[in-house]
């Protein structure tokens, strides 16, 4: 009898002991950032790389970090054909900086476009361990709205939107031709 | 012939005064009066004092469950099983409150030999469970894999998903002692198996009154610790088959 009440204590403990496996997954799809490509004017049907984009947040001082791996600043720039934004989820506008060319040293080379996004966000139940994601339409009417601060011309000449529902990142949400 | 006669008689006595000594006689009858014995039927009701108690220490619960058995069988009880709970559970990423009632009924099972007027159980059962449930949504996170735009507070909901229900099955493991009296403590575990959930729109179940904390598949745990009282309603005789015993004098 004091054997199988020990056996269930010990039973009863066990189980108790393992209830905190709550991570969240880092594949469980939660809030998906804007994924922009990058197209070639000339050829739309190809992408294109950019040099040195470097994509800075208004009021922020700091670029959004694309290479992890590295320390300088050079982990702040990318040179791939697409670049993946995160949105605000407490406003309904996230405007960015994108510096094109960024690390060069010749100020007249560095091309400086200001994109403000407008959206509407809902949250969406995910799991327990991940809580709520929030997903992003874009706005039906002027989705984004395109300035020049420097004042040398748009680098982005045209940009369309793909998909106006951002819920994945798996696919692209804007388009831009340059 | 005669010779043989007075040594047959000679002989009869010896056996004859030989249990007399060894008092063999009395221990030949004690064998047969326990060879009927008699077991009490009757309908044993209780409270799982676990929930009841930590009520006073833990401020995000407040349950009760009254548990009952009536015997049918020697050895097979029917087991009924009623509760409330209120819980509120407090994720990482998620707070909520689980309310409402459940109902679990099914039979267990006497593994135990008792012997004499004893009555104790350890046993193994099954049940079937049923809730009816409301959930309330206090608070969230928005899990957000890249925060360059910093981590939001979370966002207080208080969204409420009545009129839910839920479904298991469960094998309940137990033991009960006689401690005094009529009055009996036990302990129980159960290993649960969610067969049906009505999960609300855009949320999800994380407790299920009765059922406890949901996890990722259907399976689930619980346990309880008792005092129940048992209500004897009728006697039945039973016979042992002759137990063969060796005095132990």
């Amino acid at each position: 009898m004091k054997k199988i009440i020990s056996l269930l204590l010990v039973f009863t403990f066990g189980l108790s002991s393992c209830e905190k496996d709550d991570i969240c997954d880092a594949n469980t799809p939660t809030t998906p950032r804007l994924v922009i490509s990058f197209y070639d004017i000339n050829d739309p049907s190809k992408l294109r790389n950019v040099n040195n984009l470097m994509v800075i947040g208004q009021g922020k001082t700091e670029g959004i970090i694309f290479n992890k791996s590295v320390t300088d600043t050079t982990k702040y720039v990318t040179n791939a054909s697409t670049v993946s934004v995160p949105l605000r989820t407490d406003t309904i506008s996230t405007t960015y900086k994108f510096v094109y060319n960024s690390l060069s040293p010749n100020p007249a080379a560095i091309n400086i476009d200001v994109l403000k996004i407008d959206y509407t966000h809902q949250n969406v139940y995910v799991s327990r361990a991940c809580g709520f994601k929030t997903t992003f339409t874009l706005a039906p009417v002027n989705p984004f709205v395109r300035t020049d601060p420097d004042g040398d011309g748009n680098w982005m000449q045209e940009i369309f939107v793909k998909t106006r529902n951002i819920e994945s990142e798996n696919e692209t949400h804007l388009e831009v031709y340059f | 012939m005669f010779l043989g006669h007075t040594q047959e008689t000679s002989t009869k006595t010896v056996t004859k005064e030989k249990p007399k000594t060894e008092t063999a006689k009395p221990a030949l009858e004690e064998v047969k009066k326990d060879s009927i014995k008699t077991d009490r039927y009757g309908l044993r009701v209780g409270v799982d004092l676990y929930k009841l108690t930590r009520g006073l220490y833990d401020k995000d619960y407040k349950g009760i469950e009254i548990v009952g058995d009536f015997r049918l069988t020697k050895k097979y009880f029917i087991a009924a099983e009623l509760g409330f709970e209120d819980k509120t559970t407090d994720d990482d990423r998620l707070n909520s409150t689980a309310t409402g009632t459940y109902i679990k009924g099914g039979f267990d099972y006497n593994l135990y030999q008792n012997w004499l007027d004893m009555e104790n159980l350890i046993t193994i059962g099954l049940r079937g469970g049923f809730s009816t449930f409301s959930q309330q949504l206090n608070s969230y996170k928005i899990y957000n894999a890249n925060p360059y735009w910093g981590e939001q507070p979370p966002v207080a909901a208080g969204q409420k998903y009545t009129g839910l229900t839920a479904g298991w099955l469960e094998v309940a493991m137990g033991l009960k002692a006689k401690v005094f009296n009529n009055v009996f403590v036990g302990f129980g575990v159960q290993l649960k198996m969610l067969v049906a959930n009505s999960k609300p729109s855009g949320f999800d179940n994380l407790y299920i009154p009765g059922f406890n904390r949901t996890y990722d598949g259907s399976f689930g745990v619980g346990f309880n610790y008792t005092v129940s009282y048992f209500i004897p309603l009728y006697k039945k005789k039973t016979i042992i088959p002759q137990i063969i015993e060796t005095p132990k004098n």
